[in-house]
């Protein structure tokens, strides 16, 4: 009886103690994360003049988006650059995840290449963008390379400074969040699945798109919505690789809060906002993850 | 199954795939011994020398290649990532904490805290510049605003990664102590922690590095004064030149001396840790 007292008595004292500890923590998201957003969005319809800038609400700012070709061409490179990366980043990962989750048998092996491609996170994430002009460029490694071995005649201007420098550098930077989560929902499946179906007669590739595939779309899936919000909201790699040539929606903010146009960056911020949403909008209702995982 | 075709393929396309993770890097340390200062970011390397390390840190005479701005830059970028650190280790350990017992609104907390982790820097940037700026009406620092940006993205990592360890944390030694009268204070410090340390180390050492690389928070949140990646960031609109290059491997080998810092002292935990179990056995 006094035992079961006494073991009750801190249960209560830390039940009542919750508020406390994730009080400290709540309030910070809620004054520096949410607040800010609402802002941005608030501060989309302020009267924007040369110098400054008024809580006045109008729409000016939004027609200004809408009614210049540069801005909406901005959002149409932004999405035109997502789709391209998510499918890169999914075809160049998927094989990799592929061997690390389901043919190294060896859990100590699969960890070691897991940490093998997480290594490079931990340089500069500037260093790393960098890294790709001394590769790319004119006289860069690549082209050298191309020369010695007698595959090309004259150096590929095209690979530095044009939307495929941003592509290749985004690929590099960002797949390794498509082969973890995949790598991860593979190895979860229960090889007796495959022993079934292969003693039933299935070559690799019905197994493949049966069972493996299918099995894997919740790690696809939460790869895919890593990589599209990190490339969304993208603007240094295209700022570093394309010389000023690809605009991101990110860019464009950019360059507007570098001119104190607060109103059409918010506006560009809202938008991109949304872009977002809609893009991890779709993808749950691909996989139900709760279900999933 | 073809494995036997199959599985050399893909274990030859994972080197290559891990060669397209690391190439870049190497190319770039390869190029960061070039001559200087007449010798240009790219191949063939005139003469291999260390001029571009020699000219970080000021050793060189003064040519047409500015020094790159980092004194005080690394002071700032250090400062910040260890305030960062600590606000969000502790805000981390507390928050979970608090998830040990189901709450009121548990649910709604997590996904707030989780998207500090996903809101892209540009928006929580702006927004916190916003903040500030428009409505405020303060000035931005690194030391302000821009450290409340780095916590909001770092606290999340912190509050994962102390979540997975309470996750598996034997409650049963806590009620122990607590049941011999210790207050929940003192078994906090003298139980709990020792136990969860491990993880701790690990929040420190993501809000530690996440918050010495952050980049698109810094460039909106931080005002006039400059830190690391800023002062990288500078440099790349003008012409690039090898000084760069040798900071990137410096800032590098940087990043590896402290994960090594943290696996020596990890090993250190799990040794005593075992230890102290070890005596518990003979006693």
């Amino acid at each position: 009886m006094s035992g079961t007292a006494v073991r009750q008595a801190p249960q209560q004292k830390s039940r009542s103690s919750a508020p406390w500890l994730i009080a400290p923590g709540v309030l910070w998201m809620l004054v520096f994360l949410v607040t800010p957003i609402l802002l941005i969005v608030y501060v989309s319809f302020w009267t924007q003049t040369t110098f400054k800038i008024e809580p006045t609400l109008t729409l000016q700012s939004w027609q200004a988006f809408f009614g210049s070709d540069t801005y909406l061409n901005s959002l149409w490179t932004t999405v035109r650059i997502w789709l391209i990366v998510l499918a890169s980043t999914f075809i160049i990962g998927y094989p990799t995840a592929l061997f690390v989750g389901l043919f190294v048998k060896n859990k100590t092996l699969s960890t070691v290449l897991l940490v093998i491609c997480v290594i490079p996170f931990w340089t500069s994430f500037l260093i790393r963008v960098l890294a790709w002009r001394p590769m790319l460029g004119k006289e860069g490694a690549i082209n050298i390379l191309l020369q010695k071995f007698g595959i090309i005649s004259q150096p590929i201007e095209a690979l530095l400074f044009t939307e495929l420098s941003v592509i290749i550098g985004m690929t590099q930077i960002y797949v390794v969040f498509m082969v973890g989560p995949i790598a991860f929902m593979l190895g979860r499946i229960d090889p007796n699945i495959i022993e079934a179906a292969r003693d039933l007669g299935a070559g690799f590739g019905r197994i493949f798109w049966k069972i493996i595939f299918p099995l894997s779309l919740p790690g696809v899936v939460v790869g895919a919505i890593f990589v599209s919000v990190m490339v969304l909201g993208e603007f240094a790699t295209a700022a570093a690789l394309s010389g000023r040539k690809v605009n991101l929606l990110g860019n464009i903010i950019v360059t507007q809060v570098g001119s104190l146009k607060w109103a059409l960056a918010s506006v560009v911020g809202v938008i991109l906002t949304i872009v977002m949403g809609l893009v991890i909008a779709g993808f749950l209702r691909i996989v139900d993850l709760k279900r999933e995982l | 199954m073809e494995s036997r075709v199959l599985k050399p393929v893909l274990a030859v396309y994972t080197l290559l795939f891990i060669l397209f993770l690391y190439a870049p890097f190497f190319v770039l340390a390869i190029l960061s011994f070039q001559s200087g200062p007449e010798g240009g970011p790219q191949f063939p390397i005139i003469e291999w020398s260390t001029y571009w390390y020699r000219h970080i840190f000021g050793m060189v005479p003064p040519s047409r290649v500015a020094p790159l701005p980092l004194g005080e830059a690394l002071f700032r970028s250090l400062t910040l990532a260890f305030m960062t650190m600590v606000t969000s280790t502790v805000l981390g350990v507390m928050s979970a904490q608090a998830f040990r017992r189901k709450f009121k609104g548990s649910g709604l907390a997590f996904y707030l805290i989780v998207l500090g982790m996903m809101v892209p820097g540009v928006l929580t940037g702006l927004g916190v510049s916003l903040l500030a700026n428009n409505i405020l009406g303060i000035e931005r620092h690194w030391w302000s605003t821009g450290f409340v940006t780095h916590v909001v993205y770092t606290f999340p990592f912190a509050f994962l990664v102390m979540l997975a360890i309470l996750n598996r944390f034997d409650a049963s030694v806590e009620e122990a102590s607590w049941s011999l009268g210790v207050s929940p204070a003192r078994t906090f410090r003298k139980v709990t922690f020792p136990l969860i340390f491990p993880g701790v180390l690990s929040a420190m050492l993501f809000a530690f590095t996440l918050s010495y690389d952050e980049f698109s928070r810094t460039l909106f949140a931080s005002g006039r004064d400059q830190t690391l990646p800023l002062a990288i960031y500078g440099t790349f609109s003008v012409e690039i030149h090898p000084n760069v290059f040798a900071f990137g491997v410096l800032t590098t080998v940087f990043s590896f001396a402290l994960l090594s810092v943290y696996a020596i002292l990890m090993t250190l935990s799990v040794r005593r840790a075992k230890k102290v179990a070890m005596q518990e056995d003979i006693a």
